[in-house]
């Protein structure tokens, strides 16, 4: 009678994954204990004698990575064709090359659609749900504490499936459809409209310069004359009259261009902001010239 | 903040970090996030409201912080539960949300760092859980397989999460209960300055992932026009998004067709 693997196997099996895939992560194997923690009940319901099990566990706590969440079409794929091999169809050489072979595109898809671009948009639009309901800012919080583990968790379980019931060539050929490319495409239109959105309310750079002039100016109390000063030039006024925002759009276009042209981390770019925030706030405290002073 | 409030937010310092023991989607992407995670130090702390004042900043400035393959510098989830906290515990002492802010951001500033170190100490010791797990498959012992991988490895992972947490912490409680600090004006000023601009930060990263030709700087200027010209909420532009989204997935899938 043929091996088949149950379905509480299978189960069992994206649980063990889905929850603690990162848990021993290093730099020897990666994700691989978690991969066999994921791999031991298939191994257990497969095989019968010992020598057996060893040999199966041996082959899934080897060098494994990917971007977890999508990456659960591995597992998929993987116990698929231990299924076959108990059946003695395929060999345990396929199989390591087969997880070898996926860790590249399973992590690609995953850390750039997933991570990179899912994401942050559901935190954009909670954001803007956050900023929107006043008085209850926390809604948006909790509408991503909800959306993003159950929507993941279902989108997982359903790589899992697709992994274990259409096989490496199922999912390879899904991989190259091109439907993917749209829905991407169109997710990027969504996200990049919102984060202009973004940009405009919640970036804020001013350049502080505000040159006043001493003068009389009317005092409503005492319906006189008195000493004063008043704005003469207002340099942040005078932009925003222009183009709104216009300072703060070009904050971010000089983060994006030390991103992708000129290579720096997050971190530098964090140190450049600190730099700049520090001149700003000097300027706006020059007597005369700065918008504190 | 008490004790009770030190312990249960390192224990979510835990919690939210890569590879905890409610895994990564519920862990790190999710309780990990600088709006989640200001939520739940807000709901510790009894002040969800100002919680929110900077969690919104946080998380906007972090936006694009994510973390390909191993290698983590700057620990989002350890820097933004302390920021935050930090935030809460010493509000007393300044006096407008910027400055609010900018304190948040300052420790966030130093949770990162120390998450980033002890995230790459957890890394190193993991290594040797590994003879564990070799032993166990070995013996081809499938009931035991779970062992290495989660009692080793979140028994280092609690370690170096809850540990410095709980250190850290003390210190900011300690801060906020010596009476009579007077944080100069000058510098609530700059960290708010600074705090306000470090949202530029998540928008110029996210932009490098979204932007693949020229017209999608178009795309992107539209939603930026219609909150300063047009002057609708984000929420509003979020909704026209959709909509516009919608449109140009149909479209795109009919010119296959023709």
């Amino acid at each position: 009678m043929a091996k088949v693997v149950s379905k509480s196997t299978l189960k069992k099996s994206f649980l063990n994954w889905f929850f603690w895939n990162g848990c021993s992560q290093q730099a020897e194997t990666m994700l691989g204990m978690a991969f066999g923690q994921s791999m031991a009940p298939v191994i257990d319901e497969l095989y019968d004698t010992k020598e057996e099990k060893a040999e199966g566990l041996k082959r899934h706590i080897t060098l494994f990575n990917t971007e977890s969440q999508v990456g659960s079409v591995c597992n998929g794929i993987a116990i698929g064709m231990e299924e076959q091999l108990a059946n003695g169809v395929g060999s345990a050489e396929s199989i390591q090359e087969a997880k070898v072979a996926l860790i590249g595109p399973t992590s690609a898809i995953g850390d750039s659609l997933w991570v990179a671009t899912i994401i942050p948009l559901l935190l954009t639009i909670c954001l803007s749900i956050a900023q929107g309901v006043s008085g209850a800012p926390w809604i948006g919080a909790l509408l991503y504490m909800i959306i993003y583990p159950v929507g993941t968790y279902i989108l997982s379980w359903n790589l899992f499936k697709l992994g274990y019931k259409a096989g490496l060539e199922g999912v390879q050929r899904f991989m190259v459809s091109g439907q993917l490319d749209k829905i991407m495409n169109a997710v990027t239109v969504l996200g990049l409209i919102v984060v202009g959105a973004l940009t405009a309310s919640f970036v804020t750079c001013n350049l502080n310069i505000d040159i006043k002039t001493a003068t009389q100016v009317f005092d409503e109390a005492s319906q006189t004359y008195v000493d004063g000063v008043i704005s003469v030039f207002n340099l942040d006024n005078l932009l925003n009259a222009v183009f709104p925002k216009i300072v703060p759009l070009g904050l971010t276009l000089l983060v994006y261009n030390l991103y992708t042209k000129k290579n720096w981390s997050p971190l530098a770019i964090m140190g450049i902001i600190l730099a700049l925030a520090v001149v700003l706030t000097a300027i706006g405290f020059i007597p005369g010239v700065g918008v504190y002073a | 903040m008490n004790t009770v409030q030190v312990i249960l937010i390192a224990l979510f310092c835990y919690l939210g970090a890569i590879g905890s023991i409610v895994g990564n989607t519920i862990g790190w992407y999710c309780l990990g996030r600088p709006l989640v995670a200001s939520f739940v130090v807000g709901l510790i702390m009894g002040d969800v409201n100002t919680a929110m004042i900077v969690g919104i900043p946080l998380q906007i400035a972090y936006l694009a912080n994510v973390t390909p393959g191993g290698a983590v510098a700057w620990d989002l989830s350890y820097a933004t539960y302390i920021g935050t906290a930090m935030a809460l515990a010493l509000k007393d002492t300044v006096s407008s949300n910027e400055a609010l802010i900018g304190l948040a951001f300052t420790g966030a500033g130093v949770g990162g760092v120390v998450g980033g170190t002890m995230w790459n100490v957890h890394y190193a010791l993991d290594v040797f859980v590994n003879r564990w797990a070799n032993k166990i498959a070995d013996n081809g012992d499938c009931k035991k397989m779970w062992m290495p991988n989660i009692i080793g490895g979140q028994v280092i992972g609690f370690l170096c999460r809850f540990v410095p947490a709980v250190i850290v912490l003390m210190a900011i409680k300690a801060a906020g209960q010596a009476s009579g600090i007077a944080i100069p004006g000058w510098f609530t000023t700059g960290i708010g300055n600074f705090g306000s601009m470090m949202a530029a930060l998540g928008m110029g990263i996210l932009l490098s992932f979204l932007i693949k030709k020229g017209v999608h700087w178009a795309i992107f200027m539209g939603g930026f026009v219609l909150a300063t010209y047009f002057g609708l909420s984000t929420i509003a532009v979020a909704v026209i998004a959709v909509i516009v989204a919608a449109i140009y997935y149909t479209v795109i899938n009919r010119e296959e067709v023709a």
